[in-house]
């Protein structure tokens, strides 16, 4: 944005000064979505690339079909049920909101981290295989068929021949080799991908354009799933790839292998931005696909408040709103709502079951006062969520117990998070020295320090469940100072690791177990300097800094064992240290989502799919062209319909 | 000042075995001093209700008008959830907000935050305005020149921009906006110091002085400035009102105090948000916003009546 703003400032300038010119410099500093322009002179990568592939030549190897070994297993899995529902119709818009503008179409580098990548990338592109959202085992992407060797730790792939890129290209093993290429790169300013991509697979080879094998270090038991997840890069896009990739891919559409695009004419930055359906997309009759993906164009725009979005909702400007907070659904879009009570709106929940998002307060444990493990525990004892939940959530809700719940088998069954206990808090903040009451009501040590923390979040729409927090905190003695920063703000603060608690909640990924290394290790607590003091390790998601070599010894064992019933045993180990340390207080699980639609929105019998965490994740709804003409005629008539207010409690657990 | 006496969570008086406690002001009081099995603050409403519940008892508690806090919840234990309407019977004589936050005893505390804020707004500009408008007005020449050239190029920069980019980077309190505001706020006053000054420079009082061997500071401070005073405190009331307004819309678009301090910005904009389920936090709200401001500007009257130059100045 930088450099454009600068072109487009040099522009002005030129032309202020050379009135007289012709115009020449004309349209420098815009940029165009496709192809080179003068701002980015054509390059050519893939000398560059060759290079790296004769270098790194034990990655990436190059072998005949000869050499495929015989004995392979070959699955495809086909006979897992369809996703969606036969009714389901093609056609119609569906219009949607976004808070923010997506800060570039690149789905990896600096910024692409956003809410809206889920429409470019992670929801919408056929990936080589995907879980099937109600079995978990993987059905066909892009790959027709797999097998998994464990002995050499490979999975091999044969490709779909029928898969495209939305351009018309066909995908082949070549980009998967560029995936990886592009992956370890530098250029693309992703630390973390470079590492995962680098690390984490110890090869790939191609045996022919529709056949290739990936390997792993590890045969964990989801091997299959590490290289099925993989979306490869489509090799004859980013033949321009390099140095400047952040800014010259800024903007520009990468060829989806889904059946969304985003077309040039629907990018208005800042305000608007559509999926377009591809007519002739090459996954459009394939079983796990042929239902879903049902709307002709799905447009975006941005509405930066909720309360407006809500009116525009109301309006039917929206198709769907989250009615997840009690507010929303008891409320403002009460049973007795017109809309609701006339039947022009429907109103849904669903309770899914997955790996729950880890709603919990994090307690920063290289502070000093919170190295204590007693203040640690007392404050666990303060945290009065039972109260959050039964007042502010309308005990809807239910109390998280482990830092990983949702896992199936692989949660530890019996852990249970601390209750609210004034006593017990009370009985542990004295052992830290916090005995006595000062005249305010909150504990004093014998120097005259204050129990007294700052409480950080970003979170604003959740800004009134930290009054109960605060005020149940205070009958304990322990005082917090409530900060409700912007997203961004408090995230900021929280990698820098500078916050004291901070409330906050990581999404999780629909995987066979848990992770712990990114939390709850060593090394992502503290950097050892030269001199060999520790250092806080600024930008990773150990935000409790929990340094304990025998818990990092069990993360390491985890991290290679390949057998799922050793991983559970140390899972729960884990968990039980954990829950000992008390750094993590597990706040509360959502157990549903819920949403208000308009009456034209279809969605199947389930109305969706067990693992789904919003009711668009999985694209099954679809719209009726004549329930809307129907409804909207009705609205100004007056006609009704019975009202649809519904609970889906198929997935319900306990 | 006043307020915790007629609106407050704590008692007025306790009278319990025989002795009497007045917890408005001063430490806290454990539930254990009241005989009760806790050792965090009484909550007096309950006491209350327990010292009612017994027969024949001589305890008592006698509770402020409005018996809440502006701060803490108050969600009821029936399957009833807030915002609550008004009252009588319950004491929320204006209703609570989402979370049962009594709106009167927000009003009032939120009420006196802003007035603090904006009577110390209100004299840190006019500390800046009067000092550097005087100077300007008084020296003229360069001085005059680059003093008013700075505050043109100082007034450019939006204030609005600024609180959202200070407020990306620290959570912006009390102290820190009203620095801000003042920093941004000083210019307007200083041009009518200015003209003022040099208009009583240009008088022969002043000349007068001069002459009889008096310094700048004695000219300035002795003999000028109380001749400029009438313009001075008849801005004062109108920019008091401002510092209210101000204060209240950076609160209403979440650039002001922290989140959970009672505040009209905050009340205004909880309003908006539940205008159809809880009307009467915004009109409540727009009620008292109107009062204290035609009641300021009224006071600004007032006092512009009375400080007419017209009728009052020292030398004719």
């Amino acid at each position: 944005m930088k450099r454009q703003s600068f072109a487009l400032f040099g522009a002005l300038l030129v032309a202020a000064l050379l009135p007289a010119c012709n115009g020449g410099k004309e349209g420098e500093g815009k940029e165009k979505s496709g192809g080179s322009d003068e701002k980015f002179p054509p390059q050519d990568i893939t000398e560059e690339k060759e290079a790296y592939y004769k270098e790194n030549s034990d990655f990436f190897q190059f072998k005949t079909l000869a050499d495929l070994p015989t004995d392979l297993e070959w699955v495809n899995n086909s006979h897992l049920p369809e996703v969606g529902s036969p009714k389901a119709k093609k056609g119609g818009t569906s219009t949607a909101r976004i808070q923010d503008f997506p800060a570039t179409l690149r789905t990896i580098g600096p910024k692409a981290n956003g809410g809206f990548r889920g429409y470019l990338l992670d929801d919408v592109m056929v990936r080589t295989g995907r879980r099937h959202p109600e079995t978990l085992e993987f059905f066909p992407g892009l790959a027709q068929e797999w097998a998994v060797d464990k002995k050499s730790k490979t999975v091999y792939v044969r490709l779909d021949p029928a898969a495209r890129w939305s351009d018309g290209e066909p995908v082949t093993s070549d980009d998967y080799l560029f995936m990886f290429f592009f992956m370890q790169s530098e250029y693309v300013q992703a630390p973390w991908y470079n590492n995962w991509y680098g690390t984490q697979y110890t090869g790939i080879t191609k045996y022919d354009d529709q056949v290739f094998s990936i390997s792993v270090p590890e045969a964990k038991p989801d091997i299959d799933a590490r290289v099925l997840e993989l979306v490869p890069r489509p090799e004859h896009f980013y033949k321009e790839f390099g140095e400047d990739f952040v800014d010259r891919y800024q903007w520009r559409f990468q060829p989806t292998t889904g059946a969304y695009v985003v077309r040039d004419e629907d990018l208005e930055k800042g305000r608007s931005i559509a999926l377009t359906r591809l007519e002739d997309w090459w996954a459009k009759d394939k079983k796990h696909y042929r239902y879903r993906f049902n709307s002709d164009r799905i447009e975006f725009r941005v509405i930066r408040d909720t309360a407006k979005s809500f009116e525009e909702f109301k309006a039917g400007n929206l198709s769907g709103f989250s009615l997840n907070l009690a507010d929303y659904w008891y409320n403002k879009m009460a049973d007795d709502n017109p809309l609701v009570a006339k039947g022009y709106v429907k109103k849904a929940t669903f309770y899914n079951d997955r790996p729950r998002a880890s709603y919990g307060i994090r307690i920063n444990q290289a502070k000093p006062l919170l190295k204590n493990k007693d203040i640690r525990i007392g404050i666990n004892y303060a945290m009065n969520f039972e109260r959050v939940i039964e007042k502010y959530f309308r005990g809807d809700y239910t109390r998280m117990r482990t830092s990983a719940d949702g896992f199936a088998s692989m949660t530890h069954p019996t852990l249970k998070a601390r209750p609210f206990d004034i006593k017990k808090a009370n009985e542990h903040f004295a052992k830290a020295g916090f005995d006595k009451r000062g005249p305010d009501g909150i504990l004093v040590n014998k120097q005259g320090k204050k129990l007294s923390f700052t409480l950080t979040t970003g979170y604003e729409p959740l800004k009134d469940m930290f009054p109960i927090l605060k005020q149940e905190a205070r009958k304990a003695g322990l005082d917090l100072k409530v900060e409700v920063l912007d997203a961004t703000t408090s995230w900021n603060k929280l990698q820098e690791k500078k916050h004291d608690l901070a409330f906050m909640a990581f999404g999780t990924f629909v995987e066979l177990y848990p992770r712990y290394w990114e939390g709850f290790h060593g090394d992502n607590a503290y950097d050892t300097q030269e001199d060999g003091s520790d250092k806080v390790k600024p930008n990773t998601n150990n935000l409790t800094s929990t340094d304990l070599p025998e818990l990092d010894k069990l993360i390491d064992s985890y991290r290679k064992s390949e057998d799922l019933d050793e991983m559970r045993e140390i899972a729960f180990k884990m968990e039980e240290i954990i829950h000992d340390e008390a750094a993590f207080i597990p706040g509360y699980v959502v157990p549903f989502y819920r949403i208000g639609y308009w009456r034209w929105i279809n969605y199947p019998d389930d109305f969706n799919v067990k693992i789904s965490d919003s009711a668009g994740q999985w694209f099954v709804s679809w719209i009726d062209e004549e329930a809307k003409k129907e409804t909207l005629e009705a609205r100004k008539s007056g006609k009704t319909f019975p009202p649809s207010i519904e609970v889906y409690d198929k997935y319900k657990v306990d | 000042m006043l307020a915790e006496l007629f609106v407050s969570d704590r008692a007025l008086i306790v009278k319990y075995e025989g002795k009497l406690h007045f917890p408005t002001y001063g430490a806290f009081k454990p539930g254990t001093v009241f005989g009760l099995d806790y050792e965090y603050e009484v909550n007096y409403t309950d006491l209350k209700k327990l010292f009612n519940s017994k027969e024949n008892s001589k305890n008592w508690v006698l509770m402020p008008l409005v018996p809440y806090s502006p701060i803490k919840e108050n969600y009821r234990d029936d399957d009833t959830y807030p915002p609550y309407k008004p009252s009588t019977s319950t004491k929320h004589y204006l209703g609570t907000d989402q979370i049962g936050r009594d709106i009167l005893a927000r009003l009032v505390y939120g009420f006196r935050i802003a007035i603090f804020f904006s009577i110390a707004l209100t004299l840190l500009t006019y500390l800046i305005a009067i000092i550097i408008g005087c100077l300007m007005g008084y020296c003229g020449g360069l001085i005059d020149l680059i003093g008013q050239r700075f505050i043109e190029i100082w007034s450019v920069p939006p204030f609005l921009y600024i609180v959202i980019i200070v407020a990306s980077l620290i959570q912006p309190g009390f102290w820190i906006l009203l620095v801000l505001l003042a920093i941004f706020n000083w210019m307007g006053m200083t041009y009518y110091m200015r003209t003022n000054t040099y208009k009583e420079k240009a008088r022969d009082y002043t000349a007068a002085a001069k002459v009889l061997g008096a310094g700048t500071g004695r000219i300035i401070f002795k003999h000028i400035l109380p001749n400029t005073l009438s313009t001075i405190v008849t801005f004062v009331p109108f920019s008091i009102a401002a510092g209210i307004t101000a204060l209240t819309s950076l609160d209403f678009l979440g650039f002001g105090l922290p989140s959970g301090t009672p505040s009209w910005g905050d009340l205004l904009k909880s309003g908006n948000e539940n205008i159809r389920e809880a009307p009467w936090i915004i009109t409540s709200t727009f009620c008292a916003m109107v009062i204290i401001l035609s009641l300021v500007t009224f006071v600004g009257e007032a006092v512009r009546e009375a400080f007419d130059p017209k009728k009052f100045t020292t030398y004719r």
